[in-house]
């Protein structure tokens, strides 16, 4: 029993981080309704550039206090997400939504190839920024760094929410999320709001990647990260800032479970499908997902 | 206040559908556009609100202002900032958001707390029924608490000149009459200016103190409310009075419609 507890938690933990993922997703897919196949890519050069403002300038003899390399490792991701928008996205605004399908799938590429030709395809190991170790609860264990980022990912998902429900800036991201005409026609600028949720997207991914990498190996394969929040942004609905967490826990949990006691009996093969497989059912059953906005229908 | 000066809209680069458009909208006054369908009403004010891009449209000849200002060609921001808000036809609220929240979405440009609070005040004032429903989704309301979500998200904005395309789409005769008394109340009130394009005739006509009439992306024929009631075309093709009533069949229809004064 004491057993099945402790993978429950630990499914939860991770699945939160998950979830931390999943918001990027929703964030920018809100604004721009661009599922963007590349967020794992983002998440990897979120982790470059916190590797390069930490460990690298280090290596490199210009050591830097943690907290600037924080703050120049976000500084970085708003000019990468505005960048990302500006030069890719923007001029797509009103084309097809395969068009832009596709696009997302040659930022995939392209981002994946410029990680390469910038830092290389060495692995390296980031800085511990986040405590390691493990906190005692009674007979349970907590990963301290998880525990961290899942506190992170509720406190993020409320903050988030109460921005894009009261604040002025969030309300017309909201507005831009609902139709980008009536939000046009209410003064707002929906290329601005389409920008803001770019750097406000990578800005997540980021703090993702400090969760999953802090004192652990960077290497270009921690992409498959955003492989694995898809499903959980698909299941916790594609608009739900809510829904994200809520859905990273279910998936988390099922994940660890199967991990535990499916894995040993398909040679691993369980815990790996099990995302997708929910991904399918949930598409079958609710495509809107579990919080997302469901198509309002007069007759 | 706005004026517009021999507008061309083109769509998609080849389809005219404004004509050497002009339409004069004077302080305080509201001025009503009518027309069949197609005759270029919506383009007419998606001109007005710079929303003819979304369409692949744009305006390719005339002159926009607003005040003195000329906006031809500006961005839809910067028109609501200039103090021109345009409720758009077919009920676009903002679905999924709240009542409130849609509410305050109209307010987006405004920093001025106090005035806000006092503006939504306004607006429960003029729509008592909104109070109720301001934790409902906007998606879920009826056509007439739609309506008043819009006027009232729309002079959240604090506008200066309302812009109101089709307001009484689909809604019951007792709620198109209820809407223009609350429009003409809103307009007295807040020394608001007003440009509505109307199906409804007869109700935007009897509230208006100047019109225009469409026809084929141009206008044919303008004046004061008086001469627009006394003018024998608009009786017969707006208002449904007179010898339109005793052609019977469509060939006879056909043949009077050639030969509209106003067409010359």
């Amino acid at each position: 029993m004491i057993n099945l507890i402790q993978i429950l938690i630990e499914g939860a933990l991770v699945g939160l981080v998950y979830g931390l993922v999943a918001i990027s997703f929703v964030v920018i897919y809100r604004a721009s309704k661009i599922i963007n196949l590349a967020q794992g890519e983002v998440v990897v050069v979120g982790a470059f550039l916190l590797w390069t403002f930490t460990a690298g300038a280090a290596a490199a003899g210009y050591p830097i206090p943690l907290a600037l390399g924080l703050l120049l490792t976000f500084a970085g991701c708003v000019a990468f997400g505005w960048t990302v928008e500006r030069t890719i996205f923007r001029p797509l605004i009103g084309q097809s939504a395969f068009t832009i399908f596709m696009a997302g799938v040659a930022l995939l590429i392209l981002l994946r190839g410029l990680t390469q030709l910038i830092w290389g395809a060495q692995s390296r190991s980031m800085p511990v920024i986040l405590p390691e170790g493990a906190l005692q609860l009674g007979p349970f264990l907590l990963n301290t760094r998880l525990l961290i980022g899942a506190v992170f990912t509720v406190v993020l998902t409320i903050a988030l929410h109460a921005f894009f429900t009261r604040s002025r800036l969030g309300l017309r991201l909201a507005a831009v999320a609902e139709d980008h005409t009536t939000a046009h026609s209410l003064g707002v600028s929906v290329r601005q709001a389409i920008a803001v949720a770019w750097i406000l997207g990578t800005m997540v991914a980021t703090a993702a990647a400090v969760v999953l990498l802090s004192g652990s190996i960077l290497s270009l394969e921690v992409a498959v990260i955003g492989f694995k929040a898809l499903p959980v942004a698909l299941l916790g609905g594609l608009e739900s800032i809510r829904g994200a967490p809520l859905a990273g826990l279910i998936i988390g949990i099922f994940e660890a479970l199967a991990s535990a006691y499916l894995d040993p009996l398909t040679n691993g093969a369980a815990s790996g499908l099990l995302p997708y497989a929910a991904m399918i059912a949930v598409l079958l059953i609710r495509p809107y997902g579990l919080f997302g906005w469901r198509r309002i229908e007069r007759l | 206040m706005l004026t517009l000066a021999n507008i061309d809209v083109v769509y998609g680069g080849v389809i005219q559908v404004l004509r050497s458009a002009n339409l004069e909208v004077r302080e305080g006054q509201m001025v009503v556009l009518l027309g069949a369908n197609g005759a270029g009403k919506t383009t007419t004010l998606k001109a007005i609100s710079g929303l003819l891009h979304s369409d692949h449209g744009a305006v390719t000849a005339g002159r926009i202002t607003l005040a003195g200002q000329d906006i031809t060609h500006a961005d839809p921001a910067d028109i609501v900032k200039a103090g021109m808000v345009q409720v758009l036809e077919g009920r676009r609220v903002l679905e999924h958001l709240t009542v409130h929240q849609n509410l305050m979405v109209g307010a987006h440009l405004r920093s001025d707390r106090a005035a806000v609070k006092a503006d939504l005040e306004k607006v429960y004032n003029y729509f008592p029924a909104l109070p109720k429903l301001l934790d409902r989704t906007a998606g879920y309301l009826s056509g007439g608490e739609m309506q008043m979500v819009l006027i009232g998200r729309a002079l959240m904005a604090r506008p200066r000149l309302l812009i109101l395309d089709e307001p009484s789409m689909g809604l019951a005769p007792i709620l198109t009459q209820q809407l223009f008394q609350t429009i003409s109340r809103i307009k007295r009130e807040e020394g608001l200016t007003v440009l509505l394009v109307e199906q409804n005739a007869r109700s935007a006509i009897a509230q208006c103190d100047y019109g225009y009439i469409m026809e084929g992306g141009r206008i044919v024929l303008h004046g004061s409310r008086e001469s627009l009631e006394g003018n024998q075309d608009v009786q017969e093709f707006y208002l449904g009075m007179g010898a339109a009533n005793d052609r019977t069949s469509y060939r006879e229809v056909k043949h009077y419609r050639r030969r509209k004064r106003w067409l010359g």
